[in-house]
């Protein structure tokens, strides 16, 4: 094993790519702070400033029809509204009205609608042949699916069951660790080795059916048939997350700014460190301590000043790592080179359409070049681009 | 005034922001080049040990000449004087490897500035280099002053013996008894620490260990050459050398592990690594057999280095299998 083989070698401080982490076993809640700064991510505002909500309330809509709601987690007054986040100042009621009468969204006429406006994504889950529930945690130092595969079976299962409506699959595979034995009725349990990025869907699905073409496969992860056993269990909108700190995880309301969620698990943060929302690979580090995390923020890492050679802007060393290390067995370097001159229009020719932005290119790269960053910017050109070439009909 | 505007904020830690992956192997050049050098060490006191002070005054030289020159650019040049990363130090090191002992200052000092400047410089710095930076120079040297750079005639007051000159103009039975053993522990003439057979072996392993080099080239090089030279030993034994002779003798092994492998003039995939040091190996062996030269190392290795830009067009699909055309970027 590669992996495994690298650890014995450099003894020094080689980071482990195993999926997971040590735990002390608990799920517990952080409070909910006197502020909440809920992120937008192309949502539209529904409230206005000074505006008071209720709890669970939809305070903004995404115009795309596969992105959820976003509700107010707290009942409280609007004390902001801004293009990148909505300002909440919390009462203290955190007590929830119901906003689903019915007794069951899966005997609902459109229970995807009903699910993206109680907070759902939906992006993705309609029919295929195979669907596969990603058991694994997504990246290293993150121990968030196992917690609830573990605590949380019967919800998991309870997403799974309105799932299999919308998939109706002919086979339906769970992939989990190989130390992992759980198994839910009417899915074939898959033991996979964690080691990332074989958490990530491309791979996940090579490493289950033997091929490289996502067709005809719906691939959902067990943080989001919780949020929608979650949402069908409570009855009342999705707002909140499960996230990994250290050794523990956490249930935190969306929102909740990154200072007072380090501020309660007693994590200090100094100048010059990072902060990262979501893992160490395919994370965003946050720009301020105000930030909020958002529905999809599975774990927070502080990355302290120092630890690692910082990225920088130098020339390449050609020594060919992010090349053999890179699953998608496109030419990362190659590609970089081109950003770099503006050459974007190169770039489909050394792979970037098979890029799955797993970072190892950058994780390996001795000269620190940003190539996960290069990469991104390629593909947003790129798609601008095409857009721009391709009148768009409808925006809805 | 720009404290006046801070000052609320100080209480405050500023983060620093930065794009994914945050972890990183921890790997820098520092780190790798200080692995390289670790590397030469076995060798370079094994030459000290058999060549003493003159060894060690050509290694010193070349590695110094090599930092000043680099440094000297990068000021004119108006970059950062980043000698402190060890590659050009690397680069003169590897380059006083291929010299005799005996070399002349001169040579020393004009063949380490420019295995920088020819080498590194001219094509962009570090990692910029089209050809291995030490063979360029090697090359320069050895056309321009063939008497100071031919390994037997500079040492005509050593007892060793230089065992490629042998097999080249007096014939393979010369060579024929010449003990293994002795040429693996370096007791044969050729450059003061490429000869160094087993110091390189030991060196080069480390480096496979830790990972800053791949096997791929060092053994598809061996193996090219072993195979050509079995191929001509076969056919006419009473010409031409052994296999294991032609591994031994010279600069094969230290080609392989160290001037083959040289990050920037060799190519990256895992099928393209194995053909460059197959056809390198084989290289080497025809121009020991046909040509002037004694030891073809050098010019092997330059030479599959000019193939390295076609030979990185062999490339496996990317992902999903999609196809790329890589042959008119």
């Amino acid at each position: 094993m590669r992996v495994s083989g690298a650890i014995l070698v450099n003894f020094r401080r080689y980071p482990n790519f195993r999926l997971g982490a040590e735990t002390d076993g608990l799920i517990r809640d952080i409070p909910v702070p006197d502020e909440l700064h809920l992120p937008l991510d192309g949502h539209v505002p529904v409230v206005a400033r000074g505006q008071k909500v209720n709890a669970g309330a939809e305070i903004a809509e995404h115009p795309a029809l596969q992105e959820g709601t976003l509700h107010a987690p707290s009942a409280g007054k609007v004390l902001q509204v801004t293009d990148t986040h909505i300002s909440l100042k919390t009462d203290g009621e955190t007590g929830q009205t119901p906003t689903i009468d019915r007794p069951d969204i899966a005997q609902d006429e459109d229970p995807l609608q009903v699910l993206r406006k109680l907070g759902i994504t939906i992006g993705g889950l309609n029919g295929s042949e195979f669907l596969i529930l990603n058991g694994l945690n997504p990246e290293p130092g993150i121990s968030v699916c196992d917690q609830l595969l573990r605590d949380h079976l019967d919800t998991v299962e309870r997403g799974f069951l309105l799932l299999q409506k919308f998939v109706s699959p002919s086979e339906t595979i769970l992939a989990v660790s190989q130390d992992n034995k759980v198994g839910l009725t009417g899915a074939r349990t898959k033991h996979l080795n964690p080691f990332y990025p074989g958490s990530l869907a491309p791979v996940l699905v090579k490493n289950i059916l033997g091929r490289e073409n996502l067709q005809n496969v719906t691939v959902v992860g067990v943080l989001q048939l919780y949020a929608i056993g979650r949402v069908m269990e409570t009855r009342q909108p999705l707002t909140e997350t499960i996230m990994t700190i250290g050794r523990g995880n956490y249930r935190v309301k969306i929102g909740t700014p990154v200072r007072s969620i380090l501020h309660h698990v007693e994590q200090s943060v100094n100048t010059g460190d990072r902060v990262i929302l979501g893992g160490p690979f395919q994370g965003r580090a946050v720009y301020s301590l105000d930030q909020g995390v958002d529905k999809n923020t599975y774990g927070i890492f502080v990355v302290p000043q120092g630890s690692y050679p910082p990225v920088r802007d130098t020339n390449c060393l050609n020594c060919g790592e992010c090349v053999l290390h890179c699953p998608a067995r496109i030419l990362p370097n190659m590609i970089g080179r081109c950003v770099e001159f503006n050459l974007f229009e190169k770039t489909p020719r050394y792979g970037i359409s098979a890029c799955f932005e797993c970072g190892l290119c950058g994780y390996y790269c001795p000269v620190r070049r940003p190539l996960l960053q290069y990469i991104r910017l390629a593909k947003k050109e790129l798609a601008v681009r095409n857009k721009q070439l391709t009148p768009q009909l409808d925006m809805t | 005034m720009a404290n006046y505007i801070l000052k609320p904020f100080i209480s405050e830690p500023k983060l620093t922001v930065a794009c994914p992956p945050y972890w990183h192997c921890n790997k820098t050049v520092t780190t790798i080049m200080r692995d390289f050098l670790l590397a030469l060490i076995p060798a370079a006191v094994m030459a000290s040990a058999q060549f003493g002070f003159a060894a060690a005054r050509v290694m010193a030289l070349a590695g110094a000449i090599a930092v000043l020159t680099e440094a000297l650019c990068l000021k004119i040049m108006a970059r950062d004087v980043s000698v402190d990363d060890y590659s050009a130090l690397l680069t003169g090191l590897l380059f006083a490897f291929l010299l005799s002992p005996s070399a002349p200052w001169w040579l020393v000092t004009v063949g380490s500035s420019l295995s920088v400047l020819l080498g590194r410089v001219f094509f962009g710095g570090l990692g910029g280099s089209p050809l291995c930076a030490p063979l360029v120079a090697w090359a320069v040297c050895k056309i321009s002053w063939p008497r100071a750079m031919d390994v037997d005639l500079s040492m005509l007051d050593s007892e060793l013996v230089y065992p490629l000159g042998q097999l080249k103009y007096l014939g393979p039975e010369v060579v024929s008894h010449v003990n293994h053993i002795n040429l693996l522990l370096g007791k044969q003439l050729g450059g003061l620490g490429s000869a160094q057979i087993i110091g390189i072996v030991l060196g080069g392993l480390y480096l496979i260990l830790r990972k800053h080099i791949r096997p791929h080239i060092p053994l598809a090089f061996l193996a090219g050459m072993y195979i050509t030279a079995w191929i001509h030993f076969l056919i006419d034994p009473t010409q031409y050398a052994g296999p294991i002779f032609h591994l031994l003798a010279g600069s094969a092994v230290y080609g392989a592990f160290f001037l083959a492998t040289d990050y920037a003039s060799s190519p990256v995939g895992h099928i393209p690594m194995i053909l460059f040091g197959l056809i390198a190996g084989v290289l080497v062996i025809i121009i020991r057999a046909y040509s002037v030269h004694p030891d073809g190392v050098p010019f092997a290795i330059l030479l599959a280095n000019l193939l390295t830009p076609l030979l990185d067009r062999i490339r496996p699909k990317p992902f999903g299998g999609q196809k790329i055309d890589l042959l008119h970027p």
